[in-house]
């Protein structure tokens, strides 16, 4: 399973909605195989990057590149087809539809039908495959969008806010996938949950209204909490 | 009143209803998933009889007449959705109503051209009568009534149990999402708004000979589909269905309790359910103002 | 006192213009502008301030018509009463109509009056035959008394009739873009929810103004009675409902000027290329579509903020436009 193709690298990117801007002058990197988080508070445009490098916002200047691909001015259904997908937050299933046939779906889009990488690492879907997305739980329904998402074989995974409210034993969990998924799946973590950052991440980015205000490298700092003096 | 009269009220009723959900169901499923009221299905619906009639006129056949129909209505509502709506998915509804009624205002126009303002009689495919509960029908009413069942049920099977079907539910929830999987959705939506026009052009060629096939029958069959789509909701498919008959009937029957009134009551029915729940009785809360 | 003067010489200056002009335009063609462009305020109106989208003018444009027409036909004589009987027919159609149509959201709006036109078509053809005389349509022409000062019965009369008429609506439209009312019908077209909860009430601001401008587009039927001596039910006839909306975006939909400006392309348009293309509703059909795809801010919204650097004219709210 190779994913090594290059990494993620975000630069001088600058978005707008309409007459408002949001982004300013964002560079990242997310090197191949690695887990770069991005913290900030609400509406400093964490999930602005992430739509962008998705390809549902147009930038309005600025590149996005995957290895030696430009992303900028692709459609998003392109975008995933590349191998890079994006986990929306706000645990987006879709409710009318059953677990069974959110993951047909994805399937159907990927041309990946072996769902036995879905269900190692979220072993709870198999019983709940029958079960409507909306009847499902908060954690169940991020298990089923990430779950979706590693159907197709991603090279990049655009997490936004996976753990947000979500039970503690839940977060371990996710915890634990992220870290199994690091090394041949490249991942962009948006998140607001500290500890699991610094369990996980190898970079991190710190983004205060629009702007990346820090940049951590070094994986000590990370691991000991030195991300909290950033915020 | 006696049975005679009632009995083929209720399957004219039915007969009108079946043309009215061929029409409502397009309009709704493009509403569902592309956020558009195609105001262009109308055109299509005109052409559908049109065509329907010409092959008709020119061949002296019947139910390939009303399938050419069908067909004409789909090719052109591809030409009109590669061309037109393709650009304008992301713009705001209104935007796309005022360009759909533009692309009926001129169809309607040039078929006036072609075939002038004279309204045209069309060659009904059978003529034969069947007894129901007593008193004659005519067969081709139940034949409509069938076809219309069968396309509700094609529909349901659709979106159901195939994969496109989970896709296009998938999307009328939330589109984004469905994009974000991979899935080419406007693929999606060319399919679902030739779908939608094909069945409106069925609806014409169907209409055709039960009416006077003329430039105006568009705009005509206008206060009946808007208030089944109003009533039934945007964007559900059962609701078309029950209010397509529910519509069908009170034309029908109100007709034969006082014959100038029958087009009006459909219309003070929408208006009194408006002012009850003011999405329809079905209908989703979707779209704010 | 300088400011009231540029506020009416806002007005009166194209209007001047376009009274200049009856010395080189036809006069059918310049009564047609004027009336025309009166009843596209009222689509203006809706859709650019208020934010409803209209394809049922023609109903309100026949509810004024045929005020005037039964008046006319069956009781008076005198042109003025029978344009302020329209006036009042229309007033209380829209009225009465608008207690339902207003609650509805834009899209629901929209088919609904479509379907309304549709229906006062079918209503004044067939339904009202007897008294509406069905497609024969009523003819009044001669029992139209002349009026003193400015004959209305006669076209060189009427012209300025209309066109004193339309200074007025100018007027009033204008003056409403300043006030606390035309304000808010501009937020409820964004906002419903913050204009209630500024204390406004919401439904009331837009009943009123669904009222006014549908009242307009009754009084352009009323003019159109009285210009021609006749009405008919083909003013209802619902193939003509695009017309006011595509002169609407064609002038530039919520400027002040665009109706002035858009039915005078429009109407140019139709009698010049009315010769050559065959069928004239094909062209505005396709018309509309083209505006719609190339930018939909129309001849005057185009222009307008061209206008307003040159000159730089003050303004009540920045938001509103002239």
């Amino acid at each position: 399973m190779t994913g090594h193709d290059g990494a993620l690298v975000v630069e001088d990117l600058h978005v707008a909605y309409g007459e408002a801007q949001v982004l300013f002058d964002v560079h990242l990197t997310v090197p191949a195989g690695s887990l770069a988080a991005c913290v900030g508070r609400n509406g400093a445009g964490k999930t602005t990057l992430l739509r962008t490098i998705a390809g549902f916002l147009r930038p309005r200047a600025g590149r996005v590149r995957y290895g030696e691909v430009d992303l900028v001015g692709r459609r998003p259904y392109e975008v995933a087809r590349m191998g890079i997908r994006y986990v929306q937050q706000d645990k987006r299933v879709f409710a009318d539809l059953t677990v069974r046939e959110n993951l047909r779906l994805a399937s159907y889009a990927t041309g990946d039908w072996d769902w036995d990488v879905v269900f190692r690492y979220f072993p709870r879907l198999k019983g709940l495959l029958d079960r409507k997305g909306g009847y499902l739980s908060g954690g169940e329904r991020q298990m089923l969008m990430i779950g979706r998402a590693l159907l197709g074989r991603p090279k990049v995974l655009l997490v936004d806010e996976p753990t947000e409210g979500l039970a503690p034993a839940v977060v371990e969990q996710l915890g634990q996938v992220f870290e199994e998924l690091k090394g041949h799946t490249t991942m962009l973590l948006v998140e607001q949950n500290l500890p699991l950052v610094s369990r996980v991440a190898d970079v991190v980015y710190a983004v205060k209204e629009g702007r990346v205000v820090a940049e951590i490298t070094d994986r000590e700092a990370i691991r000991s909490g030195g991300v909290e003096a950033y915020l | 009143m006696d049975l005679n009269l009632w009995v083929s009220g209720v399957v004219y009723g039915l007969s009108m209803g079946s043309i009215f959900f061929l029409l409502a169901a397009g309009l709704s499923l493009c509403f569902g998933l592309m956020r558009i009221i195609s105001l262009d299905q109308l055109l299509y619906y005109s052409l559908g009889a049109y065509v329907a009639y010409q092959v008709n006129v020119s061949t002296g056949l019947t139910w390939p007449a009303m399938v050419a129909g069908a067909l004409a209505a789909g090719v052109l509502s591809w030409v009109v959705e590669r061309w037109v709506f393709y650009r304008i998915y992301a713009r705001e509804i209104t935007f796309t109503m005022i360009t759909s009624f533009g692309v009926l205002v001129a169809g309607v126009g040039a078929i006036k051209y072609v075939w002038g303002l004279v309204p045209r009689p069309m060659g009904i495919p059978v003529e034969a009568q069947v007894a129901v509960l007593g008193v004659n029908i005519p067969l081709y009413r139940l034949i409509v009534i069938a076809i219309a069942a069968a396309v509700y049920g094609a529909i349901q099977w659709l979106l159901n149990r195939t994969i496109v079907g989970t896709a296009i539910r998938a999307a009328v929830e939330d589109v984004d999402q469905v994009e974000g999987l991979g899935v080419d959705v406007y693929r999606l939506f060319t399919g679902t708004f030739v779908g939608a026009g094909v069945l409106s052009g069925l609806a014409g060629a169907l209409h055709g000979p039960l009416v006077m096939v003329d430039p105006q029958m568009g705009l005509e069959v206008v206060p009946f589909v808007f208030m089944v789509v109003i009533i039934g909701g945007l964007g559900s498919l059962k609701g078309t269905l029950v209010s397509a008959f529910l519509v069908g009937q009170v034309v029908s029957l109100g007709s034969l309790v006082y014959a100038p009134l029958a087009q009006m009551a459909p219309f003070a029915a929408m208006l009194l359910i408006l002012l009850w729940r003011p999405t329809g009785l079905y209908g989703s809360t979707l779209l704010r103002r | 006192m300088k400011g009231r003067v540029r506020w009416w010489a806002g007005i009166l200056v194209p209007f001047a213009a376009l009274a200049l002009g009856r010395w080189v335009l036809p006069l059918p063609f310049l009564v047609e502008v004027l009336i025309f462009s009166v009843y596209t305020m009222a689509c203006n109106f809706l859709l650019g301030r208020v934010g409803f989208i209209s394809f049922g003018q023609p109903a309100y444009l026949a509810a004024g018509a045929y005020g005037t027409a039964f008046y006319l036909y069956y009781f008076g004589r005198d042109p003025l009463l029978g344009i302020l009987a329209g006036l009042v027919s229309g007033t209380v159609f829209a009225a009465a109509v608008g207690l339902v149509f207003v609650r509805l959201r834009s899209d629901y709006f929209a088919l609904v009056n479509l379907a309304l036109a549709v229906i006062v078509y079918h209503v004044m053809q067939k339904v009202l035959a007897p008294i509406t005389k069905g497609d024969n349509g009523l003819w009044f022409l001669d029992r139209m008394r002349a009026t003193p000062w400015v004959d209305l019965t006669r076209p060189e009369g009427f012209v300025w009739f209309a066109w004193l008429v339309a200074v007025a609506v100018w007027a009033l439209y204008k003056y409403l873009d300043d006030t606390v009312f035309g304000a808010c019908c501009l937020a409820t077209k964004t906002n419903e929810d913050k204009v209630k909860f500024l204390g406004y009430h919401d439904f009331k601001v837009r009943w009123t103004a669904f009222t006014l401008a549908n009242a307009t587009a009754a009084l352009a039927g009323s003019l159109y009675g009285v210009y021609f001596g006749f009405v008919s039910p083909e003013m209802a006839s619902a193939a003509r409902a695009a017309d006011p909306v595509v002169v609407t975006i064609l002038g530039g939909t919520g400027t002040l000027y665009g109706p002035l400006v858009g039915s005078l392309a429009y109407v140019g348009m139709k009698d010049l290329v009315s010769g050559v293309v065959g069928n004239w509703e094909f062209f505005v059909g396709l018309l509309l579509v083209v505006i719609m795809l190339a930018g939909e801010r129309g001849i005057w919204g185009t222009l307008e903020p061209w206008f307003r650097r040159r000159w730089a004219w003050r303004r009540a709210t920045p938001a509103l436009q002239e």
